[in-house]
C-alpha cells in the first residue's frame, strides 16, 4: 500500500510526514472514519478524493488537532496530534474549506496576525508577508479590507497566509474553489517548488477531479473508508475504463444501437456512451454504424470514471454543486 | 500602488470625532441657575448676623465671606444682596433655619465643607479652616472624670463623633446653648475645659489665662470653610468657582484674607 | 525564553486584532458614547430639578453629591458593561465564521488565546468607559491625574471580568439575534439593581435600609456584584462609598478571576 519513499536527503526530520493508524471517528453514533490507515512521505503531494460527507474534513480536523479521534492514533511531522498538539500545530499550515480570514482587517493585517500568533520575529514576518503576498499577486490590495475581496482573492490570501510561517506540511481543504486557472497553476507551481526545495508535504482534500490529477498519490475515500490508493496513472489503469462517446444521426440509429448494445448509456438527449476497453468489439461497432453517426470520440479513463466504477456513484452530482453555491451565498449574506 | 496613509489613521479619526463630540457636549449648561441670576441681576447671599471673622455685621468691615462673595458678584456682573438671617445657627437642625432657594443663592458665614454639609448643599471651599478646639488654662483637656462645656456651633462639624469621643474619655459634658453660657461655664469653674469650633472660640471674650488648642487631628480633622450653593445649581456654582479662581490669580483674595487674618486666626488669639 | 517571547507575540497579536477591529468601526464607537449621553445629558439633567435642594436641610436624596455626580461613576460602569458583554458577539462571530479555527490550529495554547481576546475586549471596554470621563466637567466632577489613573485601573479589571462573563454567555448562546435580546435582559437589571440611580444611605444601619426600601430590593442590590463595582468607582471619582471601601476592588478582582476561570473551562471544552 505504501508508496516508495522518494530519495530525499535524510535530514533530522522524519521521512514520514503524516502517519495515520487505524483512525476512527463518529458523530452522534454515525461512523465518519472507520479505521483509516495512511502514510504520507515527506515532500509528496497527497490528495484525498471523495464526495461530500465522506470523512475528508473530519480527517483533516483530527490531523490539525481541532478534533480528537475516537480511536486509533495519528501524527504529523512526528508529533502525536493528541499528546503533542503544540508541536504538531507548529509544523502545519492549514487552508480551510470556508474562509477563516478576518474580513474587517486588511490583507496585510491578516498576515501580520498570523505571523504574530505563530511567534515570528518582526523582520521575518514582514519579509515573509511581502513574499507570500507577491506569490498570490495581492500586493496591490495589501492595505485593503478583506471584506471587499472577491472569493478568489480571499482564497489566495488564505493560501498565502498558510504558507507564511513556512510549514513542513500544508493542508488544503477544497483549495481551488473560486480560483481562476492561471492563479491555480501559479500556486501549484510554487507548491511543487517548495516540495522539491524544502520537502513541503501537501495534503489536499477535494471532490474536484482537476485538483488531484497532478498529485503524487490519490486516495479515494468514501463512507469513512479508503477504497483505493495510488498514483493517478495506477488508479486509472487499474480501475478506470475507456469509453466511446457517439452521437447517432437520427432517432432510428439511436434505437438500433441501443438494441444491439444494451450496455450503452444515454448521454444527454442524443449522445451515447459505450464501454470501449475491448478493442475488437469497438472496431466491429464502428464498422457497423460508421454511416449513421455524426460524432465519434474516445474518452480516456479519468479519475471520475475510476470513482464511478469503484463506488457505482458519480463523484459530484448536481445537488452538491447547488449546495456549495447556497452555502457560499448564505455566508456572504451573513457577513453584511 | 494604492496605500492607506496609516493603519491607525481610521481609528485615530474615529476616536478624535468621539472625543471632540464629547468635549463639545461637556460644555453644555446642565441647568438654568446662572442664566436666571443674570436675568435678575442680583446674587443673594445668606449669612448669620455674626460669625467673625467671616461675617462681622460691621458695614465697614463686613467680614471675609461677605467681601469674598461681593468680589465674586462683581466679577460676574451681579449686584450683591446680603440677607442677614438671625435664624442661621439658631438650631442644631439646619431645617429649622428655614433657608429657601427663593431667599438665598449662596449661603456663607459658618459652613464647614463636611459630608454633612455636602448632603444638602454643594460647596466651594475657601481658605478659612475650622475644626474642634479645646479651651482650658492648662492647654489640655482634664483627665477622666472631669467636666467639659461644649458649644457645638453651627458650621456642620460632626457632633456625634465628638460626643462619642468624650464618652470614651469619660468626660462629663456641660451642654451650652450660646457663647454667653459657654464662657460662664468656663469662668465659673463648672467646667474644667470647653470645646467648641475654632471660629467660635476665636470670637469669644475669654480671660487671658485660657489657652486654645486643636483637639487630636487624627480623630477630628480640620475642615475648610465653604460657600454653600443649592444642589442642582451647577452652572452658578461653576461660574462662582471660576470667578474665585480669577480673583485668586489677581491677588484680590489674598488682600481680603490678610485684612481679616483668616489663616492666622487661631494662632493670633490668646 | 524563546517560547516565552513567541507566546508574548501571539498574545499581542490576538489583543491587537481586537483593538484594531473595535477602533476601526465608527458605528461601534459612536454607539458606545450614546449611552452616557442619554444617561447624563437627558436623564441626569431632566431629573435634576427633582433632586435639587429647595430648603436647606430638607433634601430627600441625602448623598453628599449632586445627582449628576452620583450618576457619573455608574454611567461609566454601564458603558463598560455594555461594551464588555457585547464583546461576546465578537466571540460568536469568530466561531460562526471560522476565524476561530485559524487561531486554534496555531501553536498558541488555548488559555493564551482566550487571555489575549479577553485582554483586547477589556481594553476596548476600558476605552469606552474612559471616554465618559471627558464628560466629567459636565457632571461637575473634578478629577486629578491620580484619580483618573486609579479609576482606569479599576475600570480595566472590571472590564476584564465582564468580558470573561461575555465569553461565558457566548458559549451558551448560539445565535446573534438571541444574544441581542439576552444581553439586554442581563445588563439592564444588573445596572438598575446596582444602586446606580438611587443610593442606599450609608448613614443608615442595615435594618433601616430595609425600612427605606423593601427588603427584596435591598437584597437584590446587596447580592449584585455590580453594586460594589459602582461603589468602587464612586470611591475613586467622587470620594463616596456606601460600603466599606475595600469591598469594591475586592469584588472587582474576584469577578475577574472567577469569570476568567469559568470562561477558560468553557473555551477548552469547545
Amino acid at each position: 500500500m505504501t508508496s516508495p519513499l522518494p530519495e530525499a536527503p535524510q535530514g533530522p526530520l522524519p521521512a514520514i510526514a503524516i502517519s495515520v493508524e487505524k483512525l476512527s471517528a463518529a458523530y452522534g453514533g454515525r461512523t465518519v472514519l472507520d479505521e483509516v490507515t495512511l502514510q504520507i512521505p515527506r515532500g509528496t503531494s497527497f490528495a484525498l478524493l471523495g464526495p461530500n460527507g465522506a470523512g475528508k474534513t473530519t480527517l483533516l480536523n483530527i490531523l490539525s488537532t481541532l478534533r480528537r479521534p475516537d480511536g486509533g492514533s495519528a501524527s504529523v511531522a512526528g508529533a502525536d496530534v493528541v499528546r503533542q498538539q503544540t508541536l504538531a500545530r507548529r509544523s502545519l499550515g492549514v487552508v480551510f474549506q470556508d474562509s477563516s480570514l478576518d474580513d474587517r482587517l486588511s490583507a496585510w493585517e491578516n498576515l501580520e496576525f498570523h505571523g504574530l500568533v505563530y511567534g515570528m520575529a518582526p523582520k521575518l514576518r514582514r519579509e515573509r508577508s511581502a513574499a507570500v503576498l507577491a506569490l498570490v499577486e495581492l500586493e496591490d490590495w495589501r492595505d485593503d479590507i478583506v471584506r471587499s475581496f472577491s472569493g478568489g482573492m480571499r482564497r489566495r490570501l488564505e493560501i498565502a497566509r498558510a504558507l507564511l510561517h513556512e510549514p513542513q506540511i500544508l493542508f488544503l481543504d477544497e483549495p481551488t474553489v473560486g480560483l481562476d486557472a492561471q492563479t491555480r497553476l501559479r500556486i501549484w507551481r510554487y507548491l511543487d517548488e517548495m516540495r522539491r526545495e524544502r520537502q513541503l508535504t501537501v495534503l489536499t482534500t477535494t471532490h474536484y477531479i482537476e485538483e488531484v490529477e497532478s498529485a503524487d498519490t490519490v486516495c479515494i475515500i468514501d463512507h469513512g473508508r479508503i477504497i483505493a490508493e495510488g498514483s493517478p496513472e495506477v488508479l486509472k489503469s487499474r480501475h478506470g475504463s475507456r469509453w466511446l462517446h457517439v452521437v447517432p444521426r437520427d432517432q432510428a440509429a439511436l434505437d438500433a444501437i441501443r438494441a444491439q448494445r444494451p450496455d450503452a448509456q444515454l448521454l444527454g438527449q442524443h449522445g451515447l456512451a459505450l464501454p470501449a476497453d475491448d478493442g475488437a468489439m469497438t472496431d466491429a461497432f464502428l464498422t457497423a454504424f460508421r454511416d449513421r453517426l455524426t460524432e465519434v470520440r474516445f474518452q480516456d479513463p479519468t479519475l471520475e470514471s475510476v470513482f464511478l466504477s469503484l463506488t457505482g456513484r458519480q463523484l459530484r452530482d448536481r445537488a452538491d454543486g447547488d449546495r456549495d453555491a447556497e452555502r457560499a451565498a448564505g455566508r456572504r449574506g451573513g457577513r453584511r | 500602488m494604492k496605500r492607506r496613509p496609516h493603519r491607525w489613521l481610521q481609528a485615530a479619526v474615529n476616536l478624535a470625532i468621539v472625543v471632540v463630540l464629547l468635549t463639545a457636549l461637556s460644555f453644555l449648561p446642565p441647568d438654568t441657575s446662572l442664566k436666571d441670576r443674570q436675568a435678575a441681576g442680583v446674587l443673594k447671599l445668606c449669612v448669620p448676623p455674626s460669625y467673625p471673622p467671616l461675617v462681622t455685621g460691621d458695614p465697614a468691615q463686613p467680614g471675609f465671606d461677605v467681601e469674598l462673595v461681593g468680589a465674586v458678584a462683581e466679577q460676574l456682573g451681579l449686584r450683591l444682596l446680603v440677607n442677614t438671617l438671625p435664624s442661621i445657627g439658631s438650631d442644631f437642625n439646619p431645617r429649622n433655619w428655614s433657608l429657601t432657594r427663593g431667599q438665598c443663592d449662596v449661603i456663607a458665614g459658618g459652613l464647614a465643607d463636611t459630608v454633612q454639609t455636602r448632603s444638602f448643599l454643594q460647596t466651594i471651599p475657601t481658605s478659612a479652616e475650622t475644626g474642634w478646639v479645646g479651651i482650658s488654662p492648662t492647654g489640655q483637656l482634664p483627665a477622666a472624670g472631669g467636666t467639659v462645656a461644649v458649644l457645638p456651633g453651627t458650621s456642620g462639624l460632626d457632633r456625634l463623633a465628638l460626643s462619642g469621643w468624650l464618652r470614651e474619655q469619660q468626660l462629663a459634658v456641660v451642654p451650652t446653648r450660646n457663647a454667653q453660657q459657654f464662657t460662664e461655664a468656663l469662668q465659673s469653674g463648672r467646667a474644667q475645659a470647653g470645646i467648641t469650633e475654632s471660629f467660635v472660640a476665636g470670637a469669644l471674650n475669654l480671660g487671658p489665662d485660657q489657652r486654645i488648642f486643636w483637639l487630636p487631628d487624627d480623630r477630628f480633622p480640620h475642615y475648610r470653610m465653604a460657600l454653600g450653593m443649592w444642589k442642582g445649581d451647577q452652572t452658578l456654582k461653576t461660574a462662582i468657582a471660576s470667578a474665585l479662581g480669577e480673583l485668586e490669580r489677581s491677588g484680590a483674595v489674598d488682600g481680603i484674607e490678610s485684612r481679616y487674618y483668616v489663616k492666622q486666626y487661631i494662632t493670633l488669639s490668646p | 525564553m524563546n517560547t516565552f517571547v513567541m507566546a508574548l507575540r501571539g498574545l499581542y497579536g490576538v489583543w491587537l486584532r481586537e483593538i484594531t477591529r473595535a477602533t476601526r468601526d465608527r458605528a461601534q464607537l459612536i454607539g458606545g458614547i450614546s449611552r452616557p449621553l442619554i444617561w447624563l445629558l437627558i436623564l441626569g439633567v431632566g431629573l435634576n430639578p427633582y433632586f435639587r435642594g429647595e430648603v436647606y436641610g430638607e433634601v430627600r436624596y441625602v448623598i453628599p453629591y449632586t445627582y449628576l455626580q452620583f450618576l457619573f461613576p455608574a454611567v461609566i460602569v454601564l458603558n463598560i458593561m455594555y461594551t464588555s458583554i457585547q464583546f461576546a458577539v465578537s466571540v460568536i462571530w469568530d466561531r460562526e465564521f471560522g476565524f476561530l479555527r485559524e487561531v486554534l490550529v496555531s501553536p498558541m495554547p488555548r488559555w493564551l488565546i482566550l487571555l489575549g481576546k479577553v485582554l483586547g475586549g477589556a481594553t476596548v471596554a476600558m476605552l469606552h468607559g474612559g471616554l465618559v470621563l471627558i464628560l466629567a466637567r459636565f457632571a461637575d466632577v473634578t478629577l486629578s491625574l491620580e484619580q483618573t489613573a486609579v479609576a482606569l485601573v479599576l475600570m480595566f479589571v472590571l472590564a476584564f471580568g465582564l468580558t470573561s462573563f461575555g465569553v461565558i454567555l457566548a458559549a451558551r448562546v448560539r445565535s446573534f439575534e438571541g444574544f441581542g435580546v439576552f444581553s439586554n435582559t442581563v445588563i439592564l437589571p444588573l445596572y438598575f439593581t446596582s444602586s446606580s440611580v438611587f443610593p442606599l444611605d450609608p448613614a443608615l444601619t442595615r435594618a433601616q435600609q430595609a425600612v427605606t426600601y423593601p427588603e427584596w430590593l435591598v437584597f437584590l442590590v446587596q447580592i449584585n456584584p455590580i453594586t460594589y463595582a459602582v461603589d468602587a468607582l464612586r470611591g475613586v471619582l467622587i470620594n463616596f462609598n456606601q460600603f466599606p471601601p475595600l469591598w469594591g476592588p475586592l469584588v472587582i478582582v474576584a469577578m475577574a478571576v472567577v469569570f476568567f476561570i469559568i470562561a477558560l473551562i468553557d473555551f477548552n471544552r469547545q
